[in-house]
C-alpha cells in the first residue's frame, strides 16, 4: 500500500512517516505543494494525506490539481484550522475525508485504513458470472470468444453483473452508467443493452439480458436452453 | 496453358463454371437484399481459380501425387471465393441460400466468427460439392475481418520482427481483433435499430 504524505512541519512529517511505514505503509514524503504534486505526477498511489497550510502552494491546490487531472487517489486533509470554511472548501474540491489537527494518531491510522478500502472498492475489478468473465484492466468480455467493450458497456456491463440478483429499472442504470451525460435517456440505455445483448451471443455465452426498452433489466443465464448455433 | 500440361487436364472450364454459378448466385442474393435494404450488403467479392503452381506446390505440402486426381477431388479449393459482407448478419444470409441450392453439398463448415482463433482470425468458412463433382471453398467475412487478416497476414510474412516484439505484437494483434469485432457487433446493433424505426414509421 503506497501512501503520499504532504506535510510542512519537519516534526509532524517525520512523526507522521514513522508510524505509517510502522503500520506496512510504503510512505512518500513531501514538505510543500510542488513537491507533492510532483511525486504524484510520478507514482501512483493507494491514498494521499494533505496538509492544507503549506508553503509554495496549499493542500486545496494540490487537491484541485490531482482531481482537475484525473488523478483519482483517495484524500485525507489535515487542516489546523477549525473553521467549517476549509473544510466545506476541502471536500467540495474531492478531498475523502479530513482531520482537524491536533489529532490523535490512532484517529490518522483508522482514517487511512478507511480511505485505503475505499479506494479498493472503487477500483475496477476482474468479475465472472454465469459462464462469462470481464477483465477490467482490458475492459474485455470473454466466453467462448472474446470482445473488447468501450468504456460505458463495460460499466453497464459490471452494474447488471453486480446487480444479477435484482431488477435495475433504466433510471437506475442512467444514474450510475450516465451520471456526467444529461442528454442519455431511456433510448441511449436500451441501445446499450442491445449491443451487450449482441455480443454475449457473439461469445457464445448462455447469459440473456432480459427487459424492454424503458423498463427494468436483468441478467440471467439462460433458462430456456436457447442455442446459438 | 494447354489441357496436357495443367493439372486440372480438360477440367478447367467445368471448374470455371462452378466458380460462375456461384458467383451468380451470390449476385442473385445480393441483388435481393439490395431492392430490399437499399444497401448492398457486399463491399467485395473475389474468386478465383487456384493457380497451377500454388496447387502443384500444395499437393506437394499435403504429401500427394501431383496429378489432377488430386487437385480436384483430395484438395477443395480449386476454386475459391471470398464474399466481404458490411454488416454481420448478411454473411449468415449468404451462408443460407447457398447452402440451399439445389446440386449443393456442404463438406464443411468452419464458423471462425462465433469461434474466433486463438489469434483472433474471424471468418466463415465452407466448402462445397458442387453437382457430386468439384468442390468450392467459399470465405465469407466482414470489411473489418477482411482488413484484420489482410495485416495479421502481411505481418506474418514480415521476416524482420525481432522475437521479443512477436509477442507484443500478437497479442496486440488479438486485442485489435477483439475490438473490430466489438466494433462489427455495435453497427449490426445500430443498423437493426435504424430498421426497426423505419419500420415503425412506414406502418405508422
Amino acid at each position: 500500500m503506497k501512501i503520499m504524505l504532504a506535510e510542512d512541519t519537519r516534526d509532524l512529517n517525520r512523526a507522521e512517516t514513522a508510524i505509517l511505514t510502522h503500520e506496512g505503509y510504503d510512505v512518500t514524503s513531501a514538505y510543500d505543494g510542488e513537491q507533492a504534486v510532483d511525486c504524484l505526477e510520478q507514482d501512483s498511489f493507494d491514498a494521499a494525506i494533505l496538509d492544507i497550510m503549506m508553503p509554495k502552494l496549499d493542500g486545496i491546490g494540490v487537491l484541485k490539481y490531482m482531481r482537475e487531472n484525473n488523478i483519482l487517489t483517495p484524500v485525507l486533509l489535515l487542516t489546523a484550522k477549525t473553521e467549517v470554511d476549509d473544510r466545506v472548501a476541502g471536500l467540495d474540491a474531492g478531498a475523502d475525508d479530513y482531520l482537524a489537527k491536533p489529532f490523535d494518531m490512532r484517529e490518522l491510522l483508522a482514517r487511512v485504513r478507511a480511505l485505503v478500502r475505499r479506494g479498493r472498492e472503487y477500483n475496477p475489478k476482474d468479475m465472472s458470472f454465469g459462464d462469462v468473465s470481464l477483465k477490467a484492466e482490458e475492459m474485455e468480455l470473454s466466453c467462448e470468444n472474446s470482445v473488447r467493450l468501450s468504456a460505458r458497456e463495460f460499466e453497464l456491463m459490471q452494474l447488471l453483473m453486480t446487480h444479477a440478483d435484482g431488477e435495475l429499472s433504466t433510471d437506475d442504470i442512467l444514474q450510475k452508467v450516465w451520471a456526467a451525460e444529461p442528454a442519455a435517456d431511456a433510448d441511449t440505455v436500451w441501445l446499450y443493452i442491445s449491443y451487450l445483448k449482441r455480443k454475449l451471443t457473439a461469445i457464445d455465452s448462455d447469459l440473456t439480458i432480459n427487459g424492454e426498452k424503458g423498463g427494468g433489466f436483468r441478467l440471467d443465464t439462460d433458462p430456456s436452453g436457447r442455442s446459438h448455433e | 496453358m494447354d489441357e496436357k500440361n495443367s493439372i486440372y487436364g480438360p477440367y478447367r472450364p467445368e471448374l470455371e463454371k462452378i466458380e460462375k454459378e456461384l458467383l451468380d448466385e451470390i449476385d442473385t442474393l445480393r441483388e435481393r437484399l439490395k431492392q430490399k435494404n437499399g444497401m448492398d450488403p457486399v463491399e467485395h467479392c473475389l474468386s478465383r481459380i487456384k493457380s497451377e503452381e500454388s496447387m502443384r506446390e500444395k499437393c506437394v505440402r499435403k504429401g500427394l501425387p501431383v496429378t489432377t486426381e488430386s487437385a480436384l477431388t483430395k484438395i477443395y479449393d480449386a476454386v475459391g471465393i471470398r464474399v466481404v459482407c458490411a454488416f454481420i448478419d448478411d454473411i449468415y444470409r449468404f451462408r443460407d441460400h447457398l447452402i440451399a441450392l439445389p446440386g449443393t453439398e456442404v463438406i464443411e463448415e468452419k464458423d471462425y466468427i462465433k469461434h474466433a482463433k486463438p489469434n483472433g482470425y474471424r471468418s466463415y468458412h465452407m466448402i462445397l460439392r458442387m453437382h457430386q463433382k468439384f468442390y468450392a471453398e467459399i470465405q465469407l467475412r466482414t470489411i473489418s475481418q477482411d482488413t484484420w487478416a489482410a495485416l495479421e497476414h502481411h505481418i506474418r510474412y514480415k521476416h524482420d520482427i525481432g522475437k521479443s516484439n512477436e509477442e507484443l505484437i500478437a497479442s496486440e494483434l488479438k486485442r485489435c481483433a477483439d475490438e473490430l469485432a466489438s466494433t462489427d457487433l455495435s453497427m449490426q446493433t445500430i443498423r437493426d435499430m435504424i430498421f426497426e424505426d423505419n419500420g415503425k414509421s412506414e406502418t405508422e
